[in-house]
């Protein structure tokens, strides 16, 4: 029984990992430029197709591959930033006409990559040698859900020893406080968002990458994941980055655990439902902070 | 409520109010009272925390303690739109026109906050319905004429001078029908010939209507001037200095010193201690 | 506008849609009635869920990306009332449509109190579309009644003839109906927001804080436009059963939910007669060109930002209905006036 449950556990932390990339990755936009950024949906897939494409296209080893993968979505966030969102945020657009954009954004990515590539799901390119488990018993846990986790936590460590130890990632948390003090204070406002952007960027072609090597690439793949990410992030709570790491293990282990125990169909229904009772009962969530508007 | 209500003759009435920020007690044990029909102001230096306590009397801030009664009743706690309701209009420091609206239609939403028929009836379009929007067309011409505004009816509300928009924030909040209306820095970026029809304006306005005033004002000329049949409150830190006729306060050292506190372009100087 | 001026206009503007109506006439000649009928009828059902969006998003402010989600709801409980309890055609719409704006209070109050932000509700909206769908996937069978799951709910008594014996025959009866739902909405929907509640919808999405100033309470507000909106949803929803015979959960998916946005952010953020005229064109062009249709997301995609980068207030955004607005088309281009009646 404790076995079984344990197996849950790993397995929920292992997509608890996706999860918390681009539960991340959205907290951060989130928390310096107030708005839900929904194009990291087709970030993720872009990131997918990209190392997809990478591997077997042009031959490349994974390694490559991923990095190719993490500089070309990055790309992507920085031109759909300087395209779709910059000129809405230097007028000081309401939060609504930014999420239409960064809903279009979205459509634009997701369908391109549709029509391109079509809606067949595919097998990510990995030598089969590399899909093992390892196991302990009656606990199995599979050697590509441990690279995701080891890389998804080396992002985040990254991360925060950018954010934590570097001047630049101090003006990106000075900037989550407030953008416009940030600018007095001599914080470019561009190179936050090309920091910002580029971060998410990566963290979306990483969390891609892995899911389609744990799952299937396909154009739509974003989509049930990016809405659980945001889920994460409001049960860790808004903006908060640390919130959206733990929200999004949290939720992980609770999906699996739903999964195993009650209907692997209704999973989904689960993250929804718990979205419901947060939002009745916690919706500060874990560690969230509420940002009031200057009156 | 309390097992003995609070009472009151006054019309708004601020007993021991306090709010802390974090570790910043913004509001410190604040209390003032403004009988109907009252033009009051409210100064001090920047910081003072002037705007909050207007913030905590809407409730846009949660008070930490202390009481705040309207009308003898308690209205903290409440939702700032029952507030309204209630009573109590206010203006904006930052100004929150409708800026792409019409002068016009700036008021009339003013107007129409609380419909006066029902959702079915706004559905088929009922003789009430009709009356009631008939007269509030009427009352919102009526309120633009109030503060001259009549000629920019149809210009977009974001496209207006300061402090034209200024004056239709006042319009707005007056649509409410308020028994007190809250002003905060009307005067803020007027010039010379701006502010003195300002003053004229409010005087007209408290005059014809008969509510109450509180305002917040940094121009001194201008709450010198409303208020001086009335009396002025100062606030420094949180905390309330003092209060007095105009007169009173433009004599009083402690208020000299607060403000001297200020270099002339409104920064504090460095204290010695 | 003074008053001969306003007659010149409403003049050409009534000739212009007259024109026009000849124009499709013509069409309808080329084309083939059966086609014709398909895209009227497609252009009203979305019409109406479009003007749903419109009151929420458009209006009030509120971002949503969910509404399929109602759509479904209203469909799949219009087709239980006229498949098992043998309710008459007419109150099963109505009927879904109302148990469709019940349904909203699930994510309305949870959502809408203590002022949180859009963002919570516009997510709210995406996970509750997807929870709906995925239950209807998953429920095959309730007690006797087979929902059939992803196979779809079957069978379900259609619009055409057999509903109302005095509909015309030749397939334009089905048309009728739908029409005359979308035109009795359209009227509702803009007596509605000129309303003084349609007033209070719009002081809330222009600027929240100060519409509370001004005594609007924000929930009652919101929750009354997600009403409306997810009512809408649900009439459109029973109307598509009924044209269709029979429904699945793949009718709803979230690209259903973006192309009523569309509607909104192309047609006008504040207007009944923008998202109209938008959602009809959006509705005809892509049946008619089966090419576009592939690439229509795409396009919706990269318009989205280049409207709200160029034009946030849409193609005809803060202009009331009047037949004088399609005269005013004709004239070279001038700085639009808000308002301005």
């Amino acid at each position: 029984m404790m076995l079984v449950l344990l197996q849950q556990v790993i397995n929920g932390v292992s997509i608890g990992a996706i999860y918390s990339l681009l539960a991340v990755g959205y907290a951060l936009v989130y928390s310096v430029y107030n708005f839900t950024n929904w194009a990291f949906d087709g970030f993720m897939a872009f990131g997918a197709f990209m190392g997809f494409a990478a591997i077997g296209s042009l031959a490349m080893p994974f390694w490559l591959a991923m990095i190719f993968s993490m500089i070309l979505t990055a790309i992507l966030s920085i031109l759909s930033e300087k395209l779709a969102y910059a000129p809405l945020r230097v007028r000081q657009a309401p939060r609504l006409f930014m999420m239409i954009s960064a809903m279009g954004v979205n459509l634009a990515v997701v369908n391109t990559l549709n029509k391109t590539f079509s809606g067949v799901m595919r097998r990510f390119p990995i030598p089969d040698e590399w899909i093992t488990t390892y196991d302990f018993g009656e606990i199995s846990i599979g050697r590509m859900d441990i690279l995701a986790a080891i890389i998804a936590f080396v992002c985040l460590a990254l991360l925060w020893w950018f954010l934590f130890r570097t001047r630049w990632g101090l003006g990106v948390r000075v900037s989550s406080i407030d953008i416009d003090t940030a600018a007095l204070m001599g914080v470019s406002n561009n190179k936050v968002a090309f920091i910002i952007f580029f971060a998410t960027g990566v963290l979306s072609s990483v969390a891609g990458v892995f899911f389609g090597i744990k799952y299937a690439v396909y154009p739509l793949m974003g989509g049930a994941v990016t809405i659980k990410a945001m889920i994460a992030s409001i049960v860790g709570g808004l903006g908060s980055l640390p919130g959206a790491v733990l929200g999004s293990l949290l939720l992980g282990v609770l999906e699996t655990m739903v999964s195993g125990y009650v209907s692997s169909a209704y999973r989904d229904v689960f993250a929804f439902a718990l979205l419901i009772i947060l939002l009745l009962f916690f919706p500060n969530g874990l560690m969230g902070r509420e940002k009031g508007e200057k009156l | 409520m309390g097992s003995q209500a609070p009472t009151s003759d006054q019309l708004l009435e601020l007993r021991n109010l306090t709010v802390d920020f974090g570790g910043v007690r913004a509001v410190n044990d604040l209390s003032l009272a403004i009988a109907p029909g009252e033009l009051i102001g409210l100064i001090g230096p920047n910081g003072a925390g002037k705007t909050t306590v207007f913030n905590l009397i809407t409730n846009d801030y949660q008070a930490t303690s202390g009481e705040i009664l309207l009308n003898g009743q308690s209205i903290r706690g409440l939702k700032p739109d029952r507030i309204n309701r209630l009573g109590i209009g206010r203006t904006f420091q930052n100004i929150r026109l409708f800026p792409h609206m019409s002068a016009y239609e700036n008021v009339e939403l003013g107007l129409n906050s609380h419909p006066h028929y029902t959702m079915f009836e706004a559905f088929v379009r009922s003789p009430r319905a009709f009356r009631a929007e008939r007269e509030a067309r009427r009352r919102a011409h009526e309120l633009l004429e109030l503060v001259n505004l009549q000629d920019y009816a149809n210009d977009r509300a974001g496209s207006l001078p300061y402090g034209l928009q200024r004056r239709l924030e006042i319009a707005r909040a007056l649509a409410s029908d308020p028994k007190i209306l809250l002003l905060d820095e009307p005067a803020a970026g007027t010039n010379e010939e701006e502010s003195l029809a300002l003053v004229q304006l409010i005087r007209q306005i408290h005059q014809t209507t008969g509510f109450a005033i509180l305002i917040i004002e940094h121009h001194m000329a201008v709450v010198m001037d409303l208020c001086r049949d009335s009396r002025i409150y100062v606030l420094n830190l949180g905390s309330l200095l003092t209060f007095g006729s105009p007169a009173e306060i433009q004599s009083n050292p402690q208020v000299i010193k607060a403000y001297l506190g200020e270099k002339k372009d409104g920064r504090r100087r460095r204290r010695l201690s | 506008m003074k008053p001969a001026n306003k007659l010149r206009k409403t003049v050409i503007g009534l000739v212009t849609a007259a024109a026009v109506a000849a124009g499709l006439g013509i069409l309808v000649k080329i084309m083939g009635a059966g086609y014709f009928q398909n895209i009227l009828i497609l252009v009203g059902i979305t019409l109406i869920a479009t003007l749903g969006v419109a009151v929420l998003t458009g209006y009030t402010g509120l971002f949503t990306i969910g509404h399929a989600g109602f759509m479904a709801v209203g469909g799949y409980m219009a087709a239980l009332l006229a498949k098992e309890a043998q309710v008459p055609f007419f109150y099963a719409v109505l009927g879904g449509g109302v148990f469709a704006g019940l349904t909203s209070f699930i994510i309305g109050y949870p959502a809408f109190r203590s002022r949180l932000r859009g963002d919570y509700f516009a997510i709210a909206t995406l996970g509750f579309a997807e929870a709906i769908r995925l239950i209807l996937n998953n429920v095959r069978q309730i007690g006797s009644i087979t929902l059939g799951g992803a196979y779809g709910y079957m069978d379900l008594p259609t619009l055409d003839g057999s509903i109302w014996s005095w509909l015309p025959k030749g397939g334009w009866g089905p048309v009728i109906v739908v029409m005359a739902f979308a035109l009795v909405i359209f009227f509702l929907t803009h007596a509605f927001v000129v309303s003084q509640w349609g007033k209070t919808c719009i002081a809330v999405g222009q600027d929240e804080v100060a519409a509370q100033m001004m005594g609007v309470n924000l929930m009652t507000t919101k929750m009354m436009a997600l009403f409306i909106s997810a009512l809408y949803a649900g009439l459109a929803g029973g109307l598509m059963a009924f044209y269709y015979g029979y429904l699945t959960p793949g009718f709803f998916m979230i690209t259903r939910s973006s192309d009523l946005l569309a509607g909104v952010v192309f047609g006008g953020m504040q207007s009944v007669i923008g998202p109209t005229i938008t959602s009809a064109v959006l509705v005809a062009v892509p049946e008619g060109l089966r090419t576009f249709a592939e690439y229509r997301l795409i396009v919706y995609g990269l318009f989205f930002v280049v409207m709200m980068v160029f034009r946030p207030q849409g193609l005809m955004g803060y202009y009331r209905m009047d037949f004088s607005i399609l005269g005013r088309l004709w004239r070279r281009r001038e700085p639009a006036k808000a308002g301005g009646r």
